[in-house]
């Protein structure tokens, strides 16, 4: 893992809240996308804010069948 | 938190937040990571980030419009062949895995499949009819990451949805899952029937506790594909009613935050009549709205361990624990990838286009005979009555 993180909210495309728990389509959370400009900023703050400070694992579906050795930090 | 490099940056699972975000290559190197092979290699397709697992075919509900048929004698796979299952997913990157059928609590190993998930770094959650669920059965599904209750709406509603009155248990199963500490939501399929009552159907569910309404398009699959189809689908009028109603119900049930409303992937169409969303198509991008993403970002795999594009499409020969190598190549499923390369109008010229993706192509595979513009689309119906 870096020492530190700068991610900016520009450097974040895409965010899909929740999890969801419908096993026949995929679900996209809408109401955020209705909600004041204000709120929308509270959450990339928010994300941009746990990308920074989250421990990393990496996942490698490139090369599923070779074991895989410590996840990178 | 996970990252999963793509070509145009990577996936990340966030643990202490419930998200999964895209972001570019720089924020990966603003990591201290590097993609590698994956953004230099020539092909951009990738992994589902989400399968759809069927656990089992069996259920005694018997809903007139299950998409899988399940039948009280439905088949089901072992334990063992499950978990190769997982292995794959794992292997393939997949970070959630939503465990169907079937009524996937009738199985009595249902908590340890959920473990078996979580031990291979995969968010296990679960969709249930509440039907004839104990206090004991529910206890062990604590596991789950989140639980969806079935739940059309109040007894008649949901009768005219399933064919039978099954809203006492899905409330009951509601309340009790939640009183437990587990993170419930609802599915509400909406028909002709059940859409005048969604208020009324969101409001109960948000005050027995669940804290997310997933709205799902009826669709035709399984027993719903049948000329019945045609008289249980929202109208015209509901579809082109779809975007304002949805805003009137945030604004109504979400403004505490402490309830989320979600469309599923066959409803992104029905967003074209919002005109704010149309002139700003971006803003489903970056709230990670998806449309169809069948044999793309999503997948299923169906009781006999084979990889379908998504779970009311046809299985393709891919076997599920050859997904990690071969969903990429896969030529069913690239069928299902490829609409955006050439769509015809009205798609080609819709500013939502990258999202929706066409729509449903179960819809319109079943009402046209092909993959084509979703026919339930307000724009594509307007665009053919000579009016778009």
């Amino acid at each position: 893992m870096s020492e530190s993180s700068d991610i900016t909210k520009e450097q974040v495309l895409q965010v899909r809240l929740g999890h969801g728990a419908n096993c026949s389509s995929i679900g996209s959370v809408v109401d955020t996308l209705f909600a004041t400009a204000t709120v929308g900023a509270a959450i990339f703050a928010a994300i941009v804010a746990a990308l920074a400070s989250e421990p990393i694992r990496v996942v490698r579906p490139e090369r599923p069948r070779e074991p895989k050795g410590e996840p990178e930090s | 938190m996970i990252v999963r490099y793509e070509s145009w940056g990577a996936w990340v699972k966030l643990e202490s937040t419930a998200a999964v975000v895209a972001v570019d290559r720089e924020a990966v190197r603003a990591l201290g990571l590097d993609g590698g092979p994956v953004w230099s290699a020539v092909s951009t397709v990738s992994t589902p980030i989400e399968v759809h697992l069927a656990v089992t075919a069996r259920c005694g509900a018997g809903c007139k419009g299950c998409y899988l048929d399940a039948r009280p004698d439905g088949i089901e796979p072992e334990r063992e062949t499950l978990e190769s299952s997982l292995d794959a997913l794992r292997d393939a990157g997949v970070f959630t895995v939503a465990f169907g059928g079937g009524e996937p609590t009738s199985r009595d190993d249902i908590a340890e499949l959920a473990d078996a998930a979580r031990t291979r770094g995969l968010t296990p959650v679960l969709t249930t009819s509440g039907l004839g669920l104990s206090d004991a059965r529910m206890a062990r599904l604590r596991g789950f990451e989140q639980i969806n209750v079935s739940y059309d709406g109040p007894s008649d509603v949901y009768s005219d949805v399933r064919g039978f009155d099954g809203a006492a248990a899905a409330e009951r199963a509601i309340e009790k899952l939640a009183s437990l500490g587990v993170r419930v939501g609802v599915n509400v399929v909406l028909t002709r029937q059940s859409f005048p009552h969604l208020a009324q159907t969101l409001a109960r569910a948000r005050e027995l506790g669940a804290c997310e309404g997933q709205l799902l398009r009826y669709k035709p699959a399984g027993r719903a594909a049948s000329m019945d189809y045609l008289a249980s689908r929202m109208t015209s009028e509901q579809r082109r009613d779809f975007a304002p109603t949805l805003r009137g119900l945030s604004g109504l049930l979400c403004a505490e935050g402490t309830f989320s409303l979600r469309i599923d992937c066959a409803l992104a169409p029905l967003l074209s009549t919002d005109a704010e969303i149309m002139s700003e198509p971006s803003r489903l991008s970056l709230f990670g709205v998806f449309g169809c993403e069948a044999g793309a970002s999503l997948a299923a795999v169906t009781v006999d361990g084979r990889v379908a594009p998504c779970s009311f499409a046809p299985p393709t020969s891919l076997r599920a624990v050859d997904l990690p190598g071969g969903y990429a190549t896969d030529g069913e499923l690239k069928a299902w990838r490829t609409y955006l390369d050439a769509p015809p109008e009205p798609c080609a010229s819709c500013a939502i286009r990258g999202v929706c993706k066409g729509g449903c192509k179960i819809v319109s595979r079943f009402v046209s005979g092909a993959h084509g513009p979703d026919p339930e689309c307000p724009r594509v119906e307007s665009y053919r009555a000579g009016v778009a």
